[in-house]
């Protein structure tokens, strides 16, 4: 797996270079600044990107503008977007060009290494990975206006939460200590409640999920 | 002597003084002789049209001198643009008050302007007749002199003459310039009553200029617990994790890593204490501006002399703007001056806080790149202060700022 890292703070640039090679991974490039981070995507043809959403020069969302210009001109590149803070605008605008092979995650996460490692490949492998922080405010926000969700159970809430992190049904069933067939009927009643296609592809959740909680902006 | 260079010095300002006049004087003539006309065309009727104009070019010469005297010593306030009515305008207070002074001023200020001028002029040139006197005829001596001159003697005694215009001068100029400014400090300034109303309306300007100015400070914290102290402990974070990985496989390199990590939480610590320094310098508190402003040029990267003399203690808001603008000056100093020493001079006079920031940089200092400049006057006038800047290019680089002390 190629990788690029665009982060404008060094420390944490070179700290996550550090992490990701101690771990064999190949950080084929590191960037400072959105300029160098597309110049790196176009030579190093990377499989990864991993980019920070803040960046020179005004420090707002020249990492989420720099990752769809990534993604335009290399499609099927994989882009995991790590981010200070949730601010769901920038969720939503990363996910409006759709959510196969793209993450957003509080920076916070990449120090349980297990867990980022394989949000990580789990985003390179074509999968889509939010972080529970983000699905938790989408939940709280369309809670007080929809009418929808605010019928499904808090245990459904929480598998809600966790498919939109993109977890498989048994993954889902060791965090909450309970069966797979106890997750399969909780998805079932969700995506009846909500009227979902009960379509069982990780992305596909997601991705359904997603357009769902968003539904009320577009 | 330094009684001698006081005068010298005093009087240097007043010809500065007396010129700056001399041109608002001149602008006062211009409007006096319009407004003559105007009123001369009223008796046919004619004149009526041209009486807002008139009033309107009055104000805004008022206002030229207003603006001057401002800069030199106590603030007249300015009453903004004249009401459109000509019965409203002919009662509003100001415009009677302008019209005496436009009367006044053309006489007096342009005369004590020429002879502040003319003074120095003849001086220069009588004191130096000695050295030149060849060159005229001897019945057409310079400036004020009615004698021939014949010969070396009778030059000295034109010298002798030009060392008493000197002496004239720098004795007369200050009286001169405070006589020329008598009409404007008597009539431009808000009659009583109407002066509250205008401070009102300034008040609710800056109040509202102090909202943005805490707006940008929030931001700017916001901005630098983010950028700064939250990245650094991401990165301790990022390192502690890398570090466990490799506890279990290779403990050696787990120890480096650690290494890092540690540096990375320094590092964050060191951020956070400038940010929270910055919020409100807690060694204001412990000991006074004199011994905060003294941390502030001791670990300056340009050396830095200090003078503080402020015998009474400021408000706490004041004490912290002028606390902020010495570190905010000082930090530009070391980023964009070049310089290679800074002088700061903080002192009470008259209930204000003078602070000056003075460099030998090259500087070509611009308000409008860069925010740190525009946060300093932001501050500033939202405590009722003032600041101002020169810069030419090829430096110095000297800030004043004015703060009234609250107390």
């Amino acid at each position: 797996m190629r990788i690029v890292i665009a982060e404008d703070d060094p420390l944490l640039r070179e700290g996550l270079a550090l992490l990701l090679r101690a771990e064999d991974l190949d950080v084929v490039a590191t960037a400072g600044t959105p300029g160098e981070f597309l110049v790196a995507v176009d030579e190093h043809a990377p499989d990864v990107a991993i980019v920070d959403v803040r960046m020179p020069p005004t420090h707002t969302d020249e990492g989420i503008v720099a990752a769809v210009e990534a993604r335009r001109r290399r499609p099927g590149l994989a882009v995991l977007v790590l981010s200070a803070y949730v601010e769901q605008a920038f969720a939503t605008d990363l996910f409006s060009v759709g959510a196969v092979g793209l993450g957003y995650l509080l920076k916070e996460r990449v120090g349980r290494v297990e867990e980022f490692l394989a949000a990580l490949h789990r985003v390179a492998g074509g999968g889509s990975v939010i972080d529970p922080e983000v699905v938790a405010q989408l939940l709280a926000r369309n809670r007080r206006t929809d009418t929808a969700l605010s019928e499904l159970s808090p245990r459904e809430r929480e598998v809600l939460g966790l498919m939109a992190e993109g977890l498989g049904n048994s993954a889902i069933a060791e965090r909450l200590f309970v069966t797979d067939g106890a997750v399969h009927k909780h998805i079932r009643s969700i995506f009846s409640k909500l009227q979902l296609p009960p379509d069982d592809s990780a992305d596909r959740r997601v991705t359904a999920v997603l357009r769902y909680l968003d539904g009320d902006r577009r | 002597m330094a009684y001698v260079r006081g005068r010298v010095r005093a009087s240097v300002n007043a010809v500065e003084h007396l010129v700056g006049g001399l041109g608002t004087a001149t602008l006062a003539l211009g409007a006096l002789l319009w407004s003559v006309i105007v009123a001369v065309a009223c008796v046919g009727g004619v004149g009526l049209l041209a009486v807002p104009g008139a009033l309107r070019v009055v104000r805004s010469v008022a206002d030229r001198e207003r603006a001057r005297l401002s800069r030199w010593g106590d603030r007249i306030p300015t009453p903004g643009p004249v009401p459109d009515g000509l019965r409203t305008a002919v009662h509003d207070p100001f415009v009677r008050r302008e019209l005496g002074w436009v009367g006044l001023y053309s006489l007096i200020g342009v005369v004590a302007g020429l002879v502040g001028v003319a003074l120095p002029l003849y001086a220069v040139q009588d004191a130096t007749f000695p050295l030149w006197y060849r060159l005229v005829p001897p019945d057409a001596a310079p400036g004020i002199v009615w004698w021939r001159v014949d010969g070396l003697a009778d030059a000295l005694w034109v010298g002798v003459l030009g060392v008493g215009w000197l002496a004239a001068a720098i004795w007369f100029s200050p009286a001169l310039a405070r006589l020329q400014a008598w009409p404007g400090r008597w009539l431009l300034p808000p009659p009583p009553g109407v002066d509250l109303s205008l401070r009102v309306a300034e008040l609710t300007a800056t109040r509202a200029a102090a909202l943005d100015a805490h707006a940008v400070e929030l931001r700017r914290i916001e901005r630098s617990l983010h950028d700064g102290t939250q990245n650094r402990l991401v990165a301790v974070n990022v390192l502690l994790g890398a570090a466990r990985r490799a506890v279990r496989r290779n403990p050696d390199r787990a120890d480096e890593i650690l290494g890092q990590a540690q540096d990375a939480a320094e590092q964050a610590l060191g951020e956070l204490r400038t940010v929270v320094r910055g919020i409100l310098p807690p060694v204001l508190d412990d000991r006074g501006l004199a011994g905060a402003l003294a941390g502030l040029a001791g670990s300056c990267a340009v050396p830095c002399r200090l003078e503080v003399d402020v015998a009474v203690r400021c408000a706490a808001s004041v004490e912290a703007t002028a606390y902020f603008v010495v570190a905010e000056a000082l930090t530009n100093v070391v980023r964009h001056s070049g310089a290679s020493r800074v002088d700061v001079a903080v002192r009470r006079e008259h209930g204000r806080l003078l602070v000056s920031i003075e460099d030998d940089g090259h500087g070509d200092a611009d308000e409008t790149r860069g925010s740190g400049l525009t946060g300093i006057r932001r501050r500033v006038e939202a405590y009722d202060g003032r600041m101002t800047l020169t810069s030419p290019p090829g430096g110095p680089t000297r800030m004043d700022v004015e703060l009234p002390c609250g107390s």
